[in-house]
């Protein structure tokens, strides 16, 4: 399974479909839109500290938008002989609606450049069983670090392409391979079981792969272990310290679904009408970046086969920018929609930013841990959030408590905040921060103010 | 597809597994008074697992032609056979369950059948009347969705089962509004089952109301005060509980990566009022979302008692942890789609009820709160758990005053059993349309009665 090979199928399997489609319009079907993404793989998978099933698969899954008179039908199958059937199938559910809206149609074709092409094909040299050695030494790792139990895990290979043709004339194609390994687990020391943890590190590269890996599973042992000495947790209000893996989790993640269309046009938005205001810190500056060289995030189309573009999301707290796709840019009384369709073959066109930037700040995040008053570094928040008040809560897991200079583990302490505040409550932005995913940079952020219930 | 599915292994040595899956999703949402989205899901497959030299391997095809399945187990082959040498424990064999044999019918796949016009109409008209119930409504949605599929489980050694399951589910979530303040309220259920058990306590109108009721009762309510408390759970919150904070930590797999149930067979783990089970099949009220009558290995489905008076008594097994702990299976083996390979799951996981009564709860208690309707959870190979609550009560002199917001309660899993104290009559099923995550989706469904107990509340 090469490059060559799946260039070929891809070329096979895009002709089909434009074929179909000139079939549907010929048959009255103006308006069908065919998205698919094809991905094959290999995985090694582990299971209680040794190796488990170690598996392949190869499949191409299609998703069929039909838009009739302002409904809309989907369907999706991974089975290419049916994919007229589904065409038909996509149009009766499209028909069977009574509430249509002609502000919802197929996008006429943009120019998007060349596609990003991150399918190196020096994966091709990789084999199922380089990926068992890749868990061998993982295993040897463990075995040098035996209080680290691993629950489960995989090394993984994956190939593929994915691509969008419609019937309006959009046509875009892009392929990418990779290789990744993930693992989650868990110290034990006797009777003392320490909490989950997870980490995972991938490259379009050998080499990329191997140093973001080793780098995982580090931080891995160490997030384990810490949580071995991990005490209960005192309440306290004040500090909280989030280095770069939780700054969407705990907040950002909240305020960025507040900037989709949809939620702005069902009222389901604070930011609703905030455009041009200062809703955060003047700290606070987020990019998207969607053509940055070499990261996992990078591509010149959308869910729509839209062109993506660089946008400003927050300039020094000041919001610059929604998301749309087409409908929902046709809604807010746009003319067309800013790449920011969001998804893949098995949903409707979302929305959302593809790779998201965060400007580094001036302070050194060494100063975090040597605050003149408590402060809690925040871990992974086990907790709720809701999308519309923006209120979340949850018990921190892997935290640790700073005072007086000291570092300690904490357990069984919960945090209430709201992620529309918290812009408000961020004091400082380091200059250091971390590529998360090969894709987003993320500085470490210092916010106050926040409520920490121990037990 | 049996018949052909063994064919297929005709001239196969050794284990080899052959599960076809066959799985339609539909899906209809409504808000703004249309249509927002109407959709059908399609995927069908082969999964081949085989067992060689002790290792596992698992290959998976949409292909439904012999050489397709063919060529998959060769793959399959190839995978064990790579790993082998490298594998430091090897499985020793499947532990021989009851095989279910012959063809399984689902319940209520009639209502599968109904005309997509039928149900686009009934979420369409439950959220327009919704809309019309308060002007501090920003937005409802209303939601059908239900899953049909189909399964065949061919081995080696003796499985030879197909069936069908059909799972329909509905939600209705609200939006109100108040000054700059927005709250949302949700409630939805899912079944497997017909609509007769979908709509068998609430109907669509009730489900709504409820949703609406509790985005506008949000509006005006406070955080709570942090710290342990006193909390009667309703059923859904129980099942929660039970589900992450108990259910997972007993899984097989999950105990021998060190969970904290590991070596406590036989241990006090909570009060003589807590007995726990889980089962495939729906007990005590019919449409528990996570029936099953077959699981993945082809086994027959059991109600298997986890916790008896306090007592931990068993954990849930596939045939080689069963094997490997000298048991039988619990036919507790589930994979979401054909391409999964099966892991350890639970079904439906209920505390059985007591002697209480919920009202005689409520007014022994004099200083508490009331939790109902579980938003999510999460809970650790600890025990440590959270959960989110939908709708939270002050519980003062025994009796219900206000309603609190952005509740969530954490606690240590067999402390928390350990304080029960009391347990109601009353049984519900009420995991809602909830799923559980464990590297693959799967319907489950849990509850139980109301049970008063001691947690740690998330607050101001």
């Amino acid at each position: 399974m090469n490059k060559n090979y799946i260039e070929n199928k891809l070329s096979q399997e895009l002709v089909l479909v434009q074929e179909l489609i000139e079939k549907a319009k010929k048959a009255g079907i103006s308006n069908v839109e065919v998205y698919g993404a094809y991905g094959h793989g290999e995985e090694v998978g582990l299971e209680k500290s040794d190796l488990n099933a170690s598996q392949t698969l190869e499949e191409t899954n299609f998703g069929v938008r039909v838009i009739e008179s302002g409904s809309q039908g989907f369907v999706t199958t991974n089975n290419l002989p049916t994919l007229w059937e589904s065409i038909l199938e996509a149009k009766n559910l499209a028909k069977s609606q009574s509430t249509p809206d002609l502000d919802l149609v197929l996008p006429a074709p943009r120019f998007c450049g060349d596609p990003i092409d991150s399918y190196h094909p020096e994966l091709d040299q990789i084999e199922l069983s380089h990926l068992t050695n890749y868990a061998k030494e993982l295993l040897d790792w463990r075995d040098k670090n035996p209080l680290i139990s691993i629950d489960s895990g995989g090394l993984s290979l994956q190939k593929g392409y994915r691509f969008i043709a419609s019937s309006q004339g959009v046509l875009q194609q892009e392929m990418s391979a990779s290789i990744s390994a993930s693992v989650m687990g868990m110290a034990i020391e006797g009777d003392v079981v320490g909490s989950f943890d997870y980490d995972s590190g991938s490259g379009d590269t050998v080499l990329e792969f191997e140093s973001e890996w080793n780098k995982a599973r580090e931080e891995f042992a160490l997030k384990c272990l810490r949580s071995l000495r991990a005490k209960p947790g005192k309440s306290f209000k004040g500090y909280v310290i989030l280095p770069p893996d939780y700054v969407y989790s705990f907040f950002l993640g909240l305020f960025l679904s507040s900037l989709t269309g949809s939620n702005l046009r069902k009222g389901k938005s604070k930011m609703a009408g905030k455009l041009g205001s200062k809703v955060g810190s003047e700290l606070l500056t987020i990019k998207d970046e969607p053509h940055l060289v070499g990261k996992a995030g990078s591509t010149t189309f959308d869910r729509e086969g839209m062109p993506t573009e660089p946008l400003s999301v927050l300039d020094r707290g000041v919001l610059n920018c929604y998301f749309y796709n087409t409908y929902e840019a046709k809604k807010a009384g746009l003319k067309e929609s800013n790449g920011c369709a969001s998804g893949g073959s098995s949903s409707l066109p979302g929305m959302g930013a593809h790779q998201l930037q965060i400007v580094p700040g001036n302070s050194d995040k060494q100063e975090f841990y040597k605050l003149d008053r408590p402060a809690l570094v925040m871990g992974r928040l086990s907790g709720t959030s809701q999308a519309s008040s923006g209120d979340f809560s949850g018990v921190i897991k892997g935290g640790l408590f700073i005072e007086n200079g000291l570092e300690i583990p904490i357990k069984e302490v919960q945090i209430v905040g709201n992620a529309f505040e918290a812009l408000n409550q961020i004091v400082a932005i380091s200059s250091q921060g971390e590529w998360l995913g090969r894709s987003s940079f993320v500085p470490y952020m210092l916010l106050d103010g926040f409520q920490i219930t121990g037990n | 597809m049996r018949d052909f599915l063994k064919e297929c292994l005709v001239d196969e040595n050794g284990f080899v597994e052959l599960r076809y899956h066959d799985k339609e999703a539909r899906s209809f949402f409504a808000e703004k008074d249309r249509i927002e989205s109407s959709s059908v899901k399609r995927r069908t497959g082969i999964g081949v697992r085989v067992l060689e030299e002790g290792t596992w391997g698992f290959a998976a095809t949409g292909s439904l032609s012999k050489e397709s399945i063919k060529n998959a187990i060769l793959s399959a082959r190839k995978a064990a056979q790579v790993s082998s040498s490298l594998r430091q424990t090897k499985v020793k064999g499947l532990a021989q369950g009851k095989f279910a044999k012959g063809d399984f019918l689902g319940k209520g796949t009639q209502d599968f059948r109904k005309s997509t016009e039928e149900k686009l109409e009934l979420i369409l008209s439950i959220q327009k009347e919704a809309m019309k119930s308060s002007k501090q409504l920003k937005s409802v949605g209303c939601g059908y969705s239900e899953i049909f599929e189909t399964k065949a489980i061919v081995s080696t050694d003796g499985a030879d089962v197909s069936f069908e399951i059909y799972r329909p589910e509905f939600r209705v979530s609200a939006t109100a509004e108040e000054g700059s303040q927005l709250e949302s309220g949700n409630e939805s259920i899912g079944v497997t089952g017909g609509w007769d058990c979908l709509f068998r306590d609430k109907s669509p109108n009730q489900i709504s109301e409820i949703a609406v009721k509790t985005a506008i009762d949000l509006l005006g309510s406070d955080l709570p005060q942090g710290g342990l408390a006193t909390v009667i759970l309703s059923p859904s919150i129980v099942g929660l509980l039970v589900h992450e904070a108990i259910g997972h930590t007993v899984e097989a797999d999950f105990v021998l990566a060190g969970s904290v149930a590991r070596g406590k067979i036989g241990h006090r783990v909570g009060s003589d009022l807590v007995t726990l089970c889980d089962s495939g099949t729906s007990e005590f009220q019919e449409g528990a979302g996570g029936s099953i009558p077959v699981d993945d290995e082809g086994i027959l489905t059991e109600k298997t008692t986890i916790i008896q008076d306090g007592i931990l008594k068993n954990y849930l097994h596939n045939r080689e942890t069963a094997n490997f702990f000298g048991v039988p299976p619990t036919g507790s083996a589930r994979s979401w789609e054909y391409s999964d390979i099966p892991l350890i799951r639970m079904r439906n996981t209920f505390l059985m009820p007591g002697n209480s009564s919920l009202q005689e709860m409520i007014e022994s208690t004099k200083n508490g709160y009331f939790l109902d309707g579980a938003k999510n959870g999460q809970a650790d190979a600890t025990g440590e758990f959270m959960f989110a609550v939908q709708r939270a009560y002050r519980i003062e002199n025994g009796k219900i005053t206000k309603m609190l917001k952005g509740v969530s309660v954490s606690g240590l899993a067999f402390e928390v059993l350990g304080a029960v104290d009391m347990v109601s009559k009353e049984f519900k099923w009420d995991l809602g349309s909830g799923h559980c995550g464990k590297g693959q989706p799967a319907k489950v469904d849990a509850g139980g009665p109301y049970v008063r107990t001691k947690v740690l509340l998330g607050g101001a």
